[in-house]
């Protein structure tokens, strides 16, 4: 595209300024024709709310899923070793039914699971479970006909026949020798799985009797005991580690503003194109000056972006405090990340406000935005290596590039067990602020020219020649 | 509606002086020299491609001229935006917004106070006869009344200037009427009316005076009047109750006329005069000497004019024609 043309489309003097009340009107049917449509507070509101509330409330309803379980199981092994272990186990559930922790046949699976880890207290703990489990276990030997026991499982009078191989109860048994367990066609999974642990660890405690060996004081003496890790600081003080928050607490604020940011900026790219496909934009244009609309496009949306970060914000800090972890949020760090929000989202929505003011469709825009969106991708493959170590030279050198300096600052800020270096936080400050400044700017030289242009999209060096157009 | 407070200068709504533009290869606008007067009533005319709107759009400080002065209210287009009603030849409504909030917010971002806004919006759809339409969304609108609600989006805050680009194109008779005839009020209360058309029968109806141009080239700039005379083809109509077989000897011993052209069923003629002859002193003389039915001046339309002219120049830069005033 000739200068000459590109000189055309630049308004001929400078307007009289800014009028703020233009800006607002604009910003406002900006923000109420994107929060006030269905697919907005359906997609951005209320369905990741939903999702929230389902992931919080579902391991209570899982717990309350009581699963009764009566009948008789049938246990074939060469001694009758297994099936006695096995009566035991569930003779727990039989004394005991009517106790005081309230689990189900989940929880004894996680107590099976945590014995099988070494932790002999978990096997006692199954006799403190109230789920409703009434089983007779009838022992037969592997010699019998196990057909017609077969038939009667298959049609449900039985829950389950359980064939112990005698190579099992050997003190060094083969690896390819296993337990076999039938089960009716319509067995609840959980009893499924329920029958399986006991009779696994059935097996363990039989094979380990035979040889004379008391099976606690075993259990006991292998059972690894857990490491309580803190990190030494800087200052001096101890941080007690937490991997899972050391890793989810970063994670969660940053794509917390990568989605707020994105989801408005691709707003902002969506509505551009479509008030030039509209025509309605030569109608606006005749109101406003084209910076007055830039303007009052990215604050519409900036309100939008906000809202979606007070809503999901809100319901995360009432998840912590819910959880009683609110602690680990500082309200410094909530205030660095509203800044740092700021400057990633009016970086984000120039390119988006650039890139859409120069197409004519959406088609068009993704050529144009690919190459900003694989940059914009980065701070997500930063998640982890920055989560690791918040304070090395990936996370510091980062911090200072743009256009992904605020995300990888918000990761280091939430996620460093030492505060960050003032001179850094200030640095990145600076070079970040500084960043979007020249952002906006060039997008205000590429939306001014770029609305009233048809035609064949631009290229990217079109798009800096506009930039530098006077 | 308010009369409009008469601005103390003198100084035309608009000027363009030498004012050129090209677009790559094309020329479209060369050279226009261009004034509009204070609460006058001026038609762009021209073919499709002559370079109106290309003028429209240097006029409105949308894209910016190559060459030449262009004063609009006396300073630049982006000073006075809320002074100037704007209609695009490419309409455009955002699809899903309700008519009535579409135009409160075009009357928002010209600086309309919201107080009363909403009931001057109502009235505005009943005066050009939308009513009911308020809580419309404009995606269900038929494209006649679109162009009507942006019609209003123009003219809704009272501009000085009112600008309108292709207003009537694509409406039908009925709707055309009801904002030609909107356009002479906006006119009568003194407000300053520049439209372009290609539509010769609305210019003639409702312009005072008409800029004619081609090819980015203005080729006459004259009032309505004087155009219809300079071009008037001299010459009477002429209907004789005998017919013109046994009438047109008569006729043509008139004194001053040239020849005597017959219809192809003989019940008409034109009798045309040459230029000593005053046509009026012609009818006189053909209504004493044969009876007759109808007998008129031959008027000249304006789509006349620009037929004749736009072929006359069509392709080659010329002198562009001026009006006697």
């Amino acid at each position: 595209m000739s200068d000459n043309v590109i000189d055309n489309l630049i308004d001929k003097k400078k307007s009289n300024g800014f009028r703020f009340s233009r800006i607002m009107t604009i910003a406002i049917r900006e923000f109420r024709h994107t929060v006030l449509t269905k697919g907005f507070i359906f997609g951005a509101i209320l369905f990741p709310l939903v999702m929230f509330v389902v992931i919080g409330v579902m391991p209570f309803l899982l717990s309350n899923d009581q699963v009764p379980v009566r009948g008789t199981i049938v246990v074939a092994d060469s001694d009758g070793s297994v099936a006695r272990a096995i009566e035991t186990a569930f003779a727990r559930f039989q004394t005991k039914k009517e106790t005081s922790i309230g689990s189900n046949t989940a929880a004894i699976s996680d107590a099976l699971e945590k014995s099988q880890r070494g932790d002999v207290a978990a096997l006692d703990a199954l006799s403190d479970i109230t789920a409703t489990v009434e089983v007779t276990v009838r022992r037969i030997s592997v010699d019998d006909d196990l057909a017609g026991i077969r038939d009667q499982v298959q049609s449900g009078e039985l829950l389950a026949l359980v064939e112990i191989p005698a190579k099992l109860l050997e003190s060094d048994p083969p690896p390819d020798a296993d337990i076999s367990l039938l089960v009716p066609s319509n067995s609840p999974a959980k009893t499924t799985a329920l029958f399986a642990r006991i009779a696994r660890q059935a097996t363990v405690v039989a094979r380990v009797e035979r040889t004379g060996t008391d099976l606690a004081k075993a259990t006991a003496l292998v059972r690894e005991p857990q490491a309580q890790t803190a990190r030494l600081t800087s200052t001096g003080t101890k941080a007690k580690e937490n991997l899972e928050l050391r890793f989810l607490i970063p994670g969660g604020f940053m794509m917390l503003m990568w989605i707020a940011a994105f989801t408005s900026a691709n707003q902002l790219l969506t509505t551009t194109i479509e008030e030039k496909s509209s025509k309605v934009i030569e109608v606006l244009l005749s109101a406003t000056s084209p910076l007055e609309l830039l303007a009052g496009k990215i604050l519409g949306q900036g309100f939008v972006s906000l809202l979606m970060l007070s809503t999901y914000g809100v319901a995360g800090i009432a998840g912590l405090a819910f959880l009683t972890m609110l602690d680990i949020v500082p309200l410094s760090s909530l205030i660095l990340f509203f800044i740092w929000f700021l400057l990633a989202y009016f970086m984000v929505a120039s390119i988006m406000a650039a890139v859409g003011s120069a197409v004519s469709d959406l088609r068009e825009a993704q050529s144009l935005v690919q190459p900003a969106m694989i940059v914009m991708m980065i701070p997500l493959f930063l998640w982890l290596p920055i989560s690791e170590n918040p304070t090395g030279w990936l996370a510091t050198v980062t911090s200072f590039v743009p256009p992904i300096g605020p995300f990888v600052m918000v990761l280091r800020t939430t996620g460093a067990v030492e505060p960050i270096p003032l001179w850094q936080i200030s640095l990145a400050l600076a070079v970040n602020g500084f960043s979007t400044i020249a952002l906006v700017w060039i997008a205000s030289r590429v939306f001014r020219i770029g609305v009233l242009m048809q035609g064949k999209p631009p290229t990217p060096m079109e798009l800096l020649r506009w930039a530098r157009a006077r | 509606m308010n009369q409009i407070i008469t601005n103390s200068t003198n100084e035309p709504a608009v000027i363009l002086r030498s004012v050129a533009k090209r677009f790559g290869a094309v020329q479209a606008v060369r050279e226009l020299d261009l004034e509009v007067q204070r609460g006058a009533l001026v038609g762009l005319l021209g073919p499709n491609g002559a370079g109106k709107s290309t003028a429209i759009r240097m006029i409105m400080s949308l894209i910016r001229q190559d060459s030449g002065e262009l004063r609009v209210l006396g300073g630049d287009a982006l000073d006075a935006k809320d002074r100037i009603g704007y209609l695009p030849e490419e309409r455009g409504l955002y699809r899903r917004m309700r008519v009535g909030e579409f135009l409160i917010y075009l009357g928002r971002l010209k600086g309309l106070p919201r107080q009363g806004l909403s009931s001057r919006v109502e009235g505005w759809l009943e005066r050009i006869e939308l009513p009911g339409v308020f809580r419309s969304r404009c995606q269900e609108l038929s494209k006649g009344m679109q162009q009507k609600v942006q019609f209003i989006g123009a003219v809704l805050h009272e501009p000085d200037l009112i600008v309108l680009d292709e207003p009537f194109s694509g409406l039908d008779p009925v709707n055309a009427r009801i904002l030609i005839s909107t356009v002479q009020d906006l006119h009568r209360q003194g407000r300053t009316i520049f439209l372009s058309t290609h539509q010769m029968a609305q210019a003639e109806q409702l312009c005072e005076r008409v800029v004619l141009i081609n090819r980015g080239e203005k080729i006459l700039d004259s009032t309505t009047r004087e155009v219809t005379q300079r071009f008037s083809p001299r010459a009477v109509e002429i209907e004789p109750v005998a017919g013109i077989h046994s009438t047109r000897s008569a006729l043509e011993a008139i004194p001053g006329i040239e020849s005597v052209k017959a219809t192809e069923d003989g019940r008409t003629a034109v009798l045309l005069v040459n230029e000593r002859t005053d046509p009026h002193a012609v009818m006189s003389l053909a209504l004493a000497a044969v009876p007759c039915r109808r007998i008129e001046i031959a008027r000249v339309s304006l789509d006349d004019v620009f037929v004749r002219l736009v072929t006359e120049h069509g392709g080659h830069a010329r002198q562009p024609v001026r009006g006697a005033a």
